[in-house]
């Protein structure tokens, strides 16, 4: 009985220090939140483009022909050469010169995934290079079309070999997305600059930010596994 | 009108100035198995990789079936040929690798029926019943369903070899296809060669060095040295009388590692 007694008032004790010391959470909270659907929303576009470019870029770079090599070249040697802030002030600020108004968002999503587009092409490259020159070999025997021995064989051996370069890209892009704040749109990073000027609750404010974008490069990190092992379960390391 | 199953016509096959074959005249009769002998370097693989396709050649022009495989018949004019007419001509040949070169990603019955469905048009139906039927002949039926990873080197060579026999091919080409294996399973793999060869239904071609084997299975072997034919006999004149000085010193050391 007195020991549940001793639990029990430790516990409401720790409660109260925690509610006291994060008493104004209900106040700027529900703001950092708004911040961090807003960087959802830009990373989850951002990695859909990112990924799709990565791997027609890639594929394009190993076995294109003469044209397409050349143009998924330029593409990668433009967007990894020049940086991601730039890119973002173009496509925000420079592009309506052009004629093309873009909004804040599409801006952000145009340029991260043509910036990680271009890394991610790299990855897959090195994975397509990387499977066994012997698959190839087999399927020009086996008579397969170039499109097949791309699509059946050699992209499913390829794809276990880029998971751990893309979900590495795919964290940086996430936490690399505190830049959106320069197009006007408030994220995590930016909603937490405004509530701290508004609270001075430095401590909590910039805490919370560091646990979110934690627990989204834990969403990265273990679907990156779980692809991993989904992808690898057949197939034998060479001895 | 008869011709050769497979010829090779002053083939030249190079890297740089490194010449791998040069020259090379050299043909198979429909029906005939040959193996093909010689050291390491002598460009006996380089003969099945360039005629599957799977490297270009520099020079000369090869023919299977009568019909050219490298170049093609463009109003009379020989010109090199197009990818859809090297797929044509491709069809006709089967090769079977040192390494297997499984598609690990896939089971055995997989692996068997991929090309058919895909390159073919079969149906799926089709293609798993004719895959069956050809890994029961390897003995492997029962191993349909595991993956290449879960298989010894010998059933992985022996799946390879079904899957290259669900092609149809009239050529079938083994490039050492004993090399990469343990001792005791040389023997299952060799077992299912020889009723291949023995059955009389395909053209063969076998860079190996099992002597012992290509005395037994080949109408007639060639030993390569250097990038050219040196020597060439049915394997009893061959082996048991070889004039090249440079085939009897081969011989005497082959033999004498056992």
């Amino acid at each position: 009985m007195n020991r549940i007694a001793i639990v029990s008032a430790l516990i409401a004790f720790l409660v109260g220090l925690t509610a006291a010391t994060f008493s104004e959470l209900r106040i700027f909270l529900p703001a950092i939140l708004k911040g961090a659907v807003v960087t959802v929303q830009v990373s989850v576009l951002s990695i859909i483009l990112f990924l799709f470019l990565s791997l027609i870029a890639g594929i394009s770079r190993s076995r294109g022909n003469t044209a397409i090599r050349w143009i998924a070249t330029i593409y990668i040697e433009v967007f990894r050469g020049t940086s991601l802030l730039v890119i973002l002030f173009w496509m925000f600020f420079v592009m309506p010169e052009f004629g093309l108004t873009l909004s804040p968002l599409a801006a952000a999503v145009l340029a991260f995934g043509l910036n990680y587009g271009a890394y991610g092409a790299e990855v897959v490259r090195g994975a397509i290079g990387a499977v066994d020159k012997g698959q190839t070999e087999a399927t020009i025997a086996l008579n397969m079309s170039p499109y097949r021995r791309m699509t059946r064989i050699i992209l499913p051996q390829a794809i276990a070999i880029t998971i751990p370069g893309l979900s590495n890209l795919t964290i940086e892009l996430i936490k690399g997305t505190a830049l959106v704040s320069a197009v006007t749109l408030v994220d995590i990073t930016y909603a937490a600059v405004q509530q701290n000027q508004l609270h001075y609750r430095t401590v909590e404010i910039f805490l919370i930010t560091v646990m979110l974008y934690y627990c989204l490069a834990q969403f990265v990190r273990f679907g990156g596994e779980a692809l991993e092992e989904y992808f690898t379960r057949h197939l034998n390391k060479r001895v | 009108m008869t011709h050769p199953m497979i010829q090779f016509d002053k083939v030249l096959k190079a890297y740089g100035a490194l010449k791998v074959l040069e020259d090379l005249d050299f043909s198979v009769d429909k029906g005939e198995v040959v193996s093909i002998i010689g050291p390491s370097g002598s460009g006996k693989t380089t003969v099945l990789r360039v005629l599957m396709t799977l490297e270009p050649i520099q020079g000369g022009t090869m023919y299977v079936d009568g019909e050219p495989l490298n170049r093609m018949n463009v109003d009379g004019q020989l010109v090199d040929a197009s990818k859809a007419h090297i797929s044509r001509i491709r069809s006709k040949l089967g090769m079977v690798f040192q390494n297997f070169n499984l598609f690990p990603h896939m089971t055995a019955l997989q692996n068997c029926i991929e090309s058919p469905i895909y390159t073919q048009g079969k149906s799926k139906a089709e293609a798993t019943d004719e895959a069956m039927r050809l890994l029961d002949m390897v003995g492997l039926a029962d191993k349909a369903g595991h993956y290449p990873s879960q298989l010894s080197g010998g059933q992985q060579q022996r799946v390879a070899i079904a899957r290259t026999l669900a092609m149809h091919p009239e050529v079938l080409l083994f490039d050492e296809p004993t090399s990469a294996l343990d001792p005791e399973m040389v023997g299952e793999v060799l077992q299912v060669i020889r009723d291949l060869a023995n059955s009389g239904n395909y053209t063969i071609l076998l860079v190996t060095h099992q002597m012992g084997f290509a005395r037994e299975v080949s109408d007639r072997v060639c030993f390569f040295d250097g990038g050219k034919m040196v020597e060439q006999g049915r394997p009893d004149d061959l082996f048991g009388n070889p004039q090249n000085q440079r085939l009897q010193q081969f011989l005497s050391k082959v033999l004498e590692a056992g």
